[in-house]
């Protein structure tokens, strides 16, 4: 099923007992996009997310991640997505190396493309001299551009990223979103949830949860204008603070 | 199965990243094996003893005599005041008091009957009754003297023997109570290494978030299960030999039944430990809370397995709950084929059991770990 819609949710829910953490959700995120996912802590947009990847199942409504169902085709998503989260999902206890070839090796790539891909990342991210060291003595900076650069070893169509910049400092923030950038320019869609309100002017569109309800989405800006503000974060406090 | 392959190794990698796990591996049975296997015992030796003997006469030097030459006991004094032998045994100079009364000698040859008077410290009831069974051979034996040399009786009164039994025992002929216990500990040593590394493994994964970024790549749950259990069923087999070297370096006791049915039989047993353990994992968000819940179903495995306490003497309705146990059956192999020789023929029942519970175990762990994922 071909469409040009890389994620397509409709009146999406997810309950925990009597706890409503998304509500009728409902959007639409386009081919080569990048799209921001802003909300407060709590907000919902983890649980979204999850639903996206298939980690977690829906209590009702429907959604298309790359053209497929998110209720009965999880198998198929998961091998045309990436997902890095706020946790840092790499082995602290393996070298740089051992780490993209136990993920080119997850995600059922050959030996020759492992071999191949891990000298590339290894040069594009200048790690060279860092290769056989642990995961653990790299600077967080670092270790989040490996672990985004192993979420597209086998080159997935769309890329989540759940708040990949939490305790970045914002040098590396900004190169973290250069490479956002380029993986944009690639034809790949970025779906990214941040808090960071800085981090948002850099999305094509974004949208804005609260409460388990998506109660604002735009580009920023036509958010600015309508909202008369001139920053994003002024319009998130605007808005949430309405709410 | 490739993704397989790369959990295997990635897992053997992070295993032998640093010394500490070779060290758990090497040092654990070297140090349970040593210090359990000595300390563990059910033999009773060296009881100490002190007499009074108010009679003084050959009979009862004779009789004295059979205690000092006995391996059992140590006779650590003889007392003239009757009032201070109770002081023996509240300082613990001695667990047991034996009075020699007064004529002793003379009622023998008189044929009436002395008696002798015990005194045993019953602190520590099993041992009291152990010491008890040999203070009464020797004095059957003391007796049986007595009536071969009397001069008054006849020859036929002589001949009249009692029925008599003279126990031989098979397979550990000395009851050395360390070739009963060090098998035992073989597989004490088995399950804590396997239960405590897959709950452990499983529940670092989820607390560093792997396992979440391990979800979202196709790989299927069935595939994660499977590359977790291969290396720790590998260390699993590993530590047993380890294991059986060390028994047989400190001990010098070895397989006497076949090593290939040993390791089979172990290998079905493993299947319930790591069952166990993933079922740990799948309750537990820490690896504090893993290693807790691990503690206490480890309890639990040993203490209902007839390692310590015999399942025999065990109230009936617990002696059922022991059934569900299969350490209960893989410690009575391992003593079978340790000890005994036993062909697999003679085991199948156990095995069966062990079988059915490591099975029923380890699929029931892994639909809930399944269901868990999502």
């Amino acid at each position: 099923m071909e469409t040009d819609k890389a994620v397509s949710v409709s009146k999406l829910s997810r309950h925990f007992g009597k706890f409503i953490a998304v509500d009728e959700i409902s959007f639409e995120v386009n081919r080569g996009e990048i799209f921001g996912f802003l909300g407060a802590n709590g907000a919902g947009k983890t649980t979204a997310i999850k639903m996206l990847c298939g980690l977690l199942k829906p209590t009702s409504g429907e959604a298309t991640v790359a053209g497929f169902s998110i209720n009965s085709e999880t198998a198929k998503i998961k091998k045309n997505i990436g997902y890095m989260s706020q946790k840092f999902s790499l082995y602290d206890d393996l070298t740089v190396k051992e780490n993209i070839e136990f993920y080119g090796g997850i995600y059922g790539l050959s030996r020759e493309k492992i071999s191949g891909k891990t000298d590339q990342l290894i040069s594009e991210l200048n790690l060279d001299k860092m290769k056989n060291s642990l995961t653990k003595s790299l600077p967080l900076g670092w270790k989040q551009r490996l672990a985004l650069s192993t979420s597209l070893l086998h080159d997935p169509s769309i890329i989540f990223l759940d708040e990949p910049t939490g305790g970045v400092d914002p040098i590396s923030r900004r190169n973290f979103w250069r490479i956002i950038y380029e993986i944009a320019g690639s034809g790949k869609t970025v779906f990214v949830t941040t808090h960071y309100m800085d981090e948002a002017e850099y999305c094509n569109r974004i949208s804005i949860m609260h409460k388990g309800k998506i109660i604002e989405l735009g580009t920023p800006t036509g958010l600015k204008q309508k909202y008369n503000k001139t920053t994003m974060q002024d319009i998130f406090i605007h808005i949430v603070g309405r709410n | 199965m490739r993704q397989i392959f790369y959990l295997v190794q990635k897992e053997f990698r992070q295993i032998f990243r640093d010394f500490s796990m070779v060290r758990i591996l090497f040092v654990v049975p070297l140090i349970q094996i040593f210090i359990l296997g000595n300390a563990i015992t059910t033999d009773v030796k060296n009881i100490k003893i002190v007499f009074q003997d108010q009679d003084k006469t050959p009979y009862s030097r004779e009789f004295i005599n059979r205690f000092v030459h006995s391996k059992y006991f140590k006779i650590t004094g003889f007392e003239e005041d009757y009032t201070r032998l109770s002081s023996y045994l509240d300082s613990g100079k001695a667990s047991l008091a034996i009075v020699i009364p007064r004529h002793f000698q003379r009622d023998i040859v008189l044929q009436k009957k002395p008696d002798i008077q015990l005194l045993v410290d019953g602190v520590d009831g099993n041992s009291a009754g152990v010491s008890l069974g040999y203070i009464t051979d020797i004095v059957q034996q003391y007796q049986e003297r007595l009536i071969e040399y009397s001069p008054d009786l006849s020859l036929q009164v002589k001949n009249i023997r009692r029925v008599e039994t003279e126990p031989r025992f098979w397979f550990n002929p000395n009851l050395e109570s360390k070739l009963y216990i060090v098998p035992g500990i073989i597989a004490l040593i088995l399950l804590i290494i396997t239960l405590f590394l897959t709950s452990m493994g499983i529940v670092r994964e989820k607390e560093i978030g792997t396992l979440e970024q391990l979800m979202v790549t196709p790989i299927r749950s069935y595939q994660l299960v499977i590359g977790k259990i291969i290396p720790f069923s590998i260390l699993g087999m590993l530590e047993i030999m380890i294991s059986m070297g060390f028994v047989y370096l400190i001990f010098g006791i070895g397989v006497k039944g076949s090593l290939l049915l040993l390791l089979f039989e172990s290998s079905i047993f493993i299947i319930s430990t790591l069952g166990l353990g993933i079922f740990i994992s799948t309750i537990s968000d820490t690896q504090q809370q893993a290693l807790f819940v691990a503690w206490f179903f480890m309890i639990f495995a040993i203490l209902l397995s007839g390692f310590f306490i015999p399942i025999a003497n065990m109230p009936p309705v617990i002696q059922h709950i022991t059934r569900l146990n299969p350490l209960r059956y893989y410690i009575v192999i391992l003593r079978e084929i340790y000890l005994k020789g036993t062909t697999f023929k003679d085991l199948i029942p156990e095995t069966l059991a062990m079988v059915t519970f490591s099975t029923c175990l380890f699929f029931a762990a892994v639909m809930r770990f399944r269901k868990k994922l999502g």
